[in-house]
């Protein structure tokens, strides 16, 4: 849920700030690495990873409780 | 708190899909048109990051028979759905023109150049969803809206509307990323704010945004229409939806696989192998389904498309990346989670409530020059389209006979919404609005969820309203951006407590009503339940559909 800013790739063009409509990066200044000011509201739907224009500079990180239940192939006892 | 003032024809809350279609015709009509987006209109309502099924009749392709078409639908997708056959004939005659109007924007509604019928219905029986590329659709919307001249005000709540008498004369909001109040002077209202998805406990305790729909979807539309005086309908008629654990995310006809348990039996009896063409259609027929395997002592229940082939793989993952499910696929990637290999284990979503805003074919609710439209109305993608569009139309033409009526800078909305921010701003400690969100989800999913009797509902709606005067009187914000998650949870509240009352008067078992107390089903009672305040006291019937 929470993105996850790679301050060393981020060209600091705030395409994400300017997308989100949760608005995780309240408060995030232009020309700065933005701030991830409120996690919790991240719906992740992936908003900002696709506007970023550069791969890797942003990401998701789903959340434990929101991770995916599988069916596992095997399970040891 | 300072005041910005806008003057424009019609004036369109939410920009969604029913929003932006609504200003792309009221526009095209001619009027000035305003849409007020509480978020990003690139990147907003439930059709964010794309969708691909839209419900259409194509007469080429479906034949003279346009009945058997609906009747068809009314056993598949719109099965759930409380409102009138007319408003469904209506979308029905007029979803191909969208089509094709989409089309020619730029939103590709063709697979390989011809139509492609697939999902959402039964094998050997007539297919009613087209599959269409909508990934980049709120993109094309918006650009097509501001080729019209349509300006877009994004990062604005509006939470009330204004009167002066009995006419819609605008509305008043508040600006999320600085403390401003907004008041917009229209001669024509669209409400299009979505559906309301926080008011019941969400799929994952404590993380109260895990919902298909996103974050922003507060029932911010029907609340401020409720307060003016229109009609709501049936908000204690619930759904549920059925999709991935515990990533919660719709589009479960965009799957190509087969319900199975642990051991590899079939939940249904539609398909046993995964089937592109039809999916498995048990996600329809009961979204129940995972739920009551659990109870039963079955459970779990897979979504199981270990059978694909491969390029039916890659046709759902084509599809999957237009219905908005790239983080979830691109999680998985990396995590090594397969279709191919790996069930993914279904569930029955929470409950979701908050009703309806009642409106007719020409999008008009029971207040003059205020329409709705899209899932505050009669939703789904094709259906928020259809009347949007015929919301904008209409408006457009009230608008254009109407005289703009000033709006007094002492109008009383104004000023009750200016004292409640000043005071949720001003506090130094209080509940925030997180605190309160979940004091009502919790409320509500104990006291009118999935059991309803009247010694319960008596409890919960007199704990709410506790709650509610509590948040009115103490709930805080840091900046404006919490102080607009405090209003959706009034506006919440609001609906939550109306809820309680419906629920009560409707003296039957239903659907997901489901009242011990009054066990079966009462025929007569198949209508609209209609809710509306006149003078501060809500006033309760029943309408024929």
């Amino acid at each position: 849920m929470p993105p996850v800013i790679n301050e060393e790739e981020c060209i600091k063009c705030n395409k994400c700030v300017e997308i989100c409509s949760e608005d995780v990066f309240f408060g995030s200044k232009k020309g700065e690495i933005p701030i991830v000011r409120y996690p919790r509201e991240c719906v992740h739907f992936n908003g900002c990873v696709s506007v970023c224009p550069v791969p890797g500079a942003i990401s998701l990180r789903i959340p434990l409780p929101v991770q995916l239940v599988y069916k596992p192939e095997k399970v040891d006892l | 708190m300072k005041e910005e003032r806008i003057k424009t024809d019609v004036l369109c809350i939410g920009g969604g899909i029913a929003g932006l279609m609504a200003g792309i015709r009221a526009a095209e009509m001619g009027a000035d048109v305003v849409v007020a987006e509480k978020g990003n209109v690139l990147y907003s309502g439930c059709g964010r990051m794309g969708n691909d099924h839209f419900e259409t009749y194509i007469p080429k392709v479906h034949g003279p028979d346009r009945e058997a078409w609906i009747d068809e639908l009314l056993r598949t997708a719109k099965g759930e759905i409380l409102i009138g056959k007319g408003l469904l004939k209506t979308q029905f005659m007029k979803a191909y023109d969208i089509v094709k109007l989409w089309h020619e924007w730029g939103i590709n509604m063709k697979y390989k150049k011809k139509w492609e019928f697939a999902g959402h219905s039964f094998p050997g029986r007539p297919m009613t969803h087209i599959k269409y590329e909508g990934r980049f659709q709120k993109k094309v919307l918006t650009r097509q809206a501001k080729k019209r001249g349509v300006k877009v005000i994004n990062r604005v709540m509006i939470y009330d509307l204004l009167k002066e008498g009995s006419k819609i004369v605008g509305a008043v909001g508040v600006k999320t990323r600085e403390d401003k109040i907004v008041v917009i002077n229209a001669k024509a209202v669209v409400l299009g704010t979505g559906k309301c998805s926080r008011l019941y406990q969400s799929l994952t305790p404590g993380w109260i945004m895990n919902d298909g729909h996103g974050g922003t979807q507060s029932g911010d539309g029907r609340a401020m229409a409720y307060r003016s005086g229109a009609e709501l309908q049936n908000l204690e008629m619930p759904q549920r939806h059925i999709g991935p654990k515990y990533f919660a995310r719709f589009g479960q006809a965009t799957w190509i696989g087969v319900v199975k348990d642990w051991y590899g039996k079939p939940a249904g009896t539609f398909v046993t192998k995964p089937d592109k063409r039809y999916g498995d259609m048990i996600c329809e027929v009961n979204k129940l389904a995972p739920e009551q395997y659990t109870q039963q002592g079955k459970g779990p229940l897979y979504m199981d498309c270990t059978d694909i082939t491969k390029a039916d793989h890659e046709y759902m993952r084509h599809w999957m990346d237009n219905e908005g499910y790239p983080a979830m696929t691109q999680y998985m990637d990396k995590d090594g989670i397969d279709f191919r290999k790996h069930p993914i284990e279904f569930t029955t979503y929470p409950l979701r409530g908050g009703g309806l805003i009642v409106a007719n074919e020409k999008a008009e609710t029971s207040l003059k020059g205020l329409y709705a439209a899209g899932d505050e109305a009669f939703g789904d993608i094709s259906a928020a389209a259809v009347f949007g569009y015929i919301g904008g139309e209409n408006a457009a033409k009230h608008a254009a006979k109407t005289k703009h009526i000033a709006i007094k800078k002492t109008h009383p909305r104004i000023k009750k919404l200016k004292q409640l921010a000043d005071e949720i701003r001003g506090r130094a400690s209080g509940p925030e609005w997180d605190e309160t969100n979940i004091a009502l989800m919790q409320t509500m999913s104990d006291y009118v969820g999935k059991v309803r009797n009247e010694s319960l509902m008596l409890q919960g709606i007199s704990h709410l309203r506790m709650i509610k005067k509590k948040a009115e009187e103490t709930m805080i914000a840091t900046n404006s951006h919490e102080l607009a998650r405090c209003l959706e949870v009034i506006n919440m509240l609001e609906l939550g407590e109306l809820t309680f009352l419906m629920a009560l008067d409707r003296k039957e078992t239903r659907g997901l009503h489901n009242r011990p107390d009054y066990p079966f089903t009462n025929p007569t009672l198949n209508m609209a339940h209609v809710i509306r305040k006149v003078r501060s006291k809500n006033e309760m019937s029943w309408k024929t559909y």
